[in-house]
């Protein structure tokens, strides 16, 4: 299977070169889905969530931290994913419009985000910016599109540390309201690891640090290979 | 499976204290959410991406609500066509709206490819049921639902029965447990229950799952701030 990578958006604008990652798996999908990758800079991005990524770029040069690439399947292998958990009869139509909902949107519209993980600390940090379609009380950022990022985040988190995870519980405190379109810095780690059961736990802060939107804690299950799912 | 309790935060989601003789009753809160003629677009209607048992139970609770007991809830694209007239606690600034906005769980406008769902609340009984299908824009892990996409249906479901039931709005604690997944393009039915009203706190739990009931997606609780009205006459 061939590979592409999209190289026609922004370096970012420091000039360096954009750690692209691993390498992008071409999509089977018939339309022409550029495998892009959402984690990195695009018009929508306001200075807050710019100047993030900036400043942990420059940490990615000094070597703990990583950018992680972002295209808009699930991070694990799809291929490793269907083999190994689910019934290879799965319609493949179905599969191949299916979008990882964190990237069904377009620039600016939803989640416009990035994750950068320190695997040697086992932490995952995620900047998030939530768009006018993630809107909860009038003015506000959905409670489930937190819980949402709150997920993927500490998914991440888990994923680095264990493998193949998946979310058993989610336990979030609302301290307040995050105002919508506006950016969060989300940090996870993981608290310990029991066998097959990873313990991970993440906070919600307002850019500056001043303000605690939330708190959560989740507990995700690594997959049995032997075991099929559905 | 671990179970941590819910915390439940204070601090600056405090709201003063309301006599209850000064709330709205539940009818008059179902009025002024169900109105008789309107101009905006109900999404929570019957459209071609619905799955057949979708249909079937989505017909077996309009019957019912010939009888006022259960009430079909509309729901239109922003959040703001449905939640008026709620004074939010000191303190708490929200962002200006640009008129684009739309509400979370209805993010994806395309029939069938995200969120496609309608909620049926019983009054007496401060309780609604939620029928969801998720469509492939949901996607979290090959073919299935991400866990994202149930946890925002449940906290949405929360939302509008608290808001019913007592003038909820805002989340405080969100406990979910997942057990299985849901399927892409299948039907999950939520059942959310008001467990009880106690300080300015609304306190609810729901469980997902399969119409036949035999697969349990998920379980959890939700406890939601009540706010005062904007009005005190009502």
């Amino acid at each position: 299977m061939s590979s592409t990578l999209g190289l026609s958006w922004d370096q970012h604008h420091l000039g360096q070169e954009v750690q692209m990652g691993s390498v992008a798996r071409r999509s089977f999908a018939s339309e022409n889905v550029v495998n892009r990758d959402h984690a990195l800079p695009n018009p929508s991005w306001n200075k807050d969530l710019r100047l993030l990524f900036d400043q942990f770029m420059r940490k990615c040069e000094a070597g703990s931290w990583k950018r992680l690439p972002s295209n808009n399947h699930s991070p694990q292998s799809f291929q490793d994913f269907q083999t190994r958990f689910v019934d290879p009869k799965l319609p493949k139509e179905q599969i191949s419009q299916a979008r990882l909902f964190t990237r069904s949107f377009e620039d600016g519209l939803g989640f416009e985000y990035v994750m950068f993980c320190n695997d040697a600390e086992k932490r995952v940090v995620c900047f998030f910016q939530a768009g006018p379609y993630l809107q909860g009380a009038p003015g506000f950022t959905h409670g489930g599109a937190i819980a949402t990022m709150i997920d993927a985040t500490t998914g991440m988190c888990a994923f680095r540390a264990g493998g193949v995870v998946m979310t058993a519980n989610l336990n979030i405190n609302y301290k307040r309201p995050i105002p919508l379109c506006s950016v969060v810095v989300m940090k996870s780690q993981i608290d310990k690891v029991e066998g097959r059961k990873v313990f991970v736990s993440c906070n919600v802060r307002s850019v500056d640090e001043e303000t605690l939107y939330s708190e959560a804690t989740s507990l995700f299950i690594k997959l049995d290979p032997n075991k099929k799912l559905a | 499976m671990l179970r941590r309790g819910c915390r439940v935060s204070a601090g600056l989601f405090r709201a003063p204290r309301i006599a209850p003789g000064l709330r709205s009753s539940t009818d008059a809160l179902v009025s002024r959410f169900c109105p008789e003629k309107t101009d905006l677009k109900d999404y929570a209607l019957p459209n071609a991406s619905w799955c057949p048992d979708m249909l079937s139970l989505y017909q077996e609770f309009l019957e019912k609500t010939n009888s006022r007991s259960w009430i079909k809830l509309p729901s239109f694209k922003s959040n703001r066509d449905h939640i008026q007239g709620l004074k939010l606690p000191s303190g708490l600034v929200a962002a200006t709206d640009k008129g684009d906005w739309r509400i979370f769980t209805r993010c994806i406008p395309v029939a069938g490819q995200g969120y496609e769902y309608v909620i049926f609340f019983h009054p007496a009984e401060k309780k609604s049921v939620c029928l969801f299908q998720p469509g492939p824009y949901l996607e979290g892990a090959p073919g299935f639902a991400h866990g994202g996409s149930l946890a925002a249906m449940m906290d949405e479901t929360f939302s509008k029965t608290a808001y019913l039931a007592g003038e909820g709005l805002f989340t405080l604690s969100l406990n979910i447990r997942f057990k299985n997944l849901i399927p892409v393009g299948s039907l999950a039915v939520l059942n959310v229950q008001v467990e009880k009203i106690e300080d300015q706190k609304l306190y609810m739990s729901c469980v997902a799952q399969s119409r036949d009931q035999q697969t349990v997606f998920a379980k959890s609780s939700g406890v939601f701030l009540q706010l005062q009205l904007e009005e005190s006459s009502q």
